[in-house]
């Protein structure tokens, strides 16, 4: 004979502990799978994907007028092409996030939620390259085999064209720079042919290369006193009127050429 | 989570019966940002299906390879008759063959493989970068020369020395010198090429040295 009377306190005592241990797992559980939820998504939203579905549900009845006619089926095509380069995009950033990613959890240097985070990416990309493949095939046949290939091709070949295009872009400003380059260079040397040219007119022999040597003369000492301050803006100053006038021979004219050669 | 891959959003598109182009009806759900990448999106789309309609039935791009010849052909005769203008000096014309020529290999339709857009692009250019060099126009030629090394760095020893040249012309000797090291470190110092490039550094060492 069972005396149940005491078998009850035991009995309950399991009640009790298995009860709370599922609460504990159901409640836990729970709040894990919300948290997994309401992780941030790897991409952001997949605006090729969200194109090619809002075309196939762009039916003609939903219009308010009757005679918009579906949408083609070469649209659509074109449409899922570039969801597949999206794709492609997509998987070699996860590719080449993971080695990185898994290296870095092994350190405990990034927290296990990212890694979920990534898991997911992974899987979500998964399940969307399996998508387009039979999208692909079913509207050409065997299309699922090479669409991913032409995809990649479109991705690398938009890749490169962007940076042949920089390349080409800056050709206008480096034109700019060199013709400013260039006439500050002729500038220069005009202005020396016109030195020597001088030089030999006067028959002096003394080349006037000192800044020191302008404070000798009355009439230049303004010049003089700017070049003390900077040689560069004294020479672009001063460089048009000795241009302008160059047959007058007075000596300031000389001295300021002396400082342009300088 | 099954359900979670016919998740999507929805936009207003809207097609223009004639043309078939998509666009996006205005709503006031997107941000501005958003709609200015939609709308960016939806013309590459609309570009994409024009050239797919240019295509045979049934309107889908054709595997990679086997590329078809006809437009390569074209750009070969375009590039030969930029040659023989160039032997003949005939520069300004020269260029003009070449550029034609270089928007025609742009103009491959995406799915035709890189390498080879790389590989006549690289020529390409680099052509247009000596005739340019001909007629001492060193900043169209260093900018030739720069595109023709990034389609094709190795093998492309030609390349690497008109664009050192062309730096070396406009005295960027410093610029010059990294190139040349990168270039001859790329093509080696014993091929031919190799070897002008190294003479070329060495002219150029030599500049630096009496700019001091």
């Amino acid at each position: 004979m069972v005396d149940w009377l005491s078998l009850a306190v035991p009995l309950a005592y399991l009640g009790v502990l298995i009860g709370s241990l599922a609460t504990f797992s159901s409640l836990y559980r729970k709040r894990k799978a919300q948290k997994a939820a309401s992780l941030e998504a790897w991409f952001p939203a997949h605006l090729q994907r969200d194109i090619y579905f809002s075309l196939m549900h762009l039916d003609p009845s939903s219009q308010s007028e009757k005679k918009t006619p579906a949408v083609p089926e070469s649209v659509l095509k074109a449409s899922l092409l570039r969801r597949a380069t999206e794709d492609i995009r997509r998987v070699m950033t996860l590719r080449s996030q993971k080695q990185a990613l898994s290296m870095l959890l092994q350190r405990g240097s990034v927290g296990d939620d990212l890694w979920q985070r990534f898991l997911r990416a992974e899987k979500e990309m998964e399940d969307e390259v399996r998508d387009v493949v039979a999208e692909a095939n079913a509207y050409v046949p065997g299309w699922g085999q090479v669409i991913f290939q032409s995809a990649n091709e479109m991705l690398n070949n938009d890749l490169y064209r962007v940076r042949v295009a920089e390349h080409q872009e800056k050709i206008k400003e480096e034109r700019e720079w060199w013709d400013k380059k260039k006439s500050s260079i002729q500038e220069g040397f005009m202005k020396e042919l016109n030195e020597e040219e001088k030089e030999k007119k006067e028959g002096s022999t003394q080349v006037p290369a000192t800044p020191a040597k302008g404070g000798e003369s009355v009439p230049v000492a303004v010049a003089a006193a700017s070049v003390q301050g900077s040689d560069d803006d004294a020479v672009l100053v001063e460089a048009d009127p000795s241009v302008n006038s160059p047959g007058s021979p007075s000596g300031g004219g000389k001295k300021k050429k002396g400082k342009g050669k300088k | 989570m099954a359900s979670e891959i016919d998740l999507f959003n929805e936009y207003p598109l809207h097609m223009d019966p004639s043309s078939k182009a998509i666009s996006l009806l205005p709503s006031s759900s997107q941000t501005a940002t958003q709609t200015a990448a939609i709308a960016a999106e939806l013309q590459e789309l609309n570009a994409l299906h024009r050239s797919l309609i240019s295509l045979d039935p049934p309107n889908i791009p054709p595997p990679p390879l086997p590329v078809n010849p006809k437009r390569s052909a074209q750009i070969t005769k375009l590039r030969d008759s930029g040659n023989a203008a160039y032997r003949k000096s005939n520069y300004a014309e020269a260029i003009r063959l070449y550029t034609y020529a270089i928007d025609m290999a742009l103009s491959r339709p995406g799915w035709e493989p890189v390498t080879l857009a790389r590989e006549e692009l690289a020529g390409l250019y680099g052509n247009r970068a000596q005739a340019h060099v001909g007629m001492q126009a060193w900043p169209e030629g260093l900018c030739d020369a720069k595109a023709s090394v990034d389609s094709k760095p190795v093998g492309n020893v030609k390349a690497w020395w008109r664009l050192a040249k062309c730096l070396a012309e406009m005295s960027r000797y410093a610029e010059a010198k990294t190139f040349l090291l990168k270039g001859i470190e790329i093509e080696g110092r014993v091929s031919d090429g190799g070897k002008e490039l190294v003479q070329l550094l060495e002219d150029v060492e030599a500049a630096l040295q009496r700019m001091g």
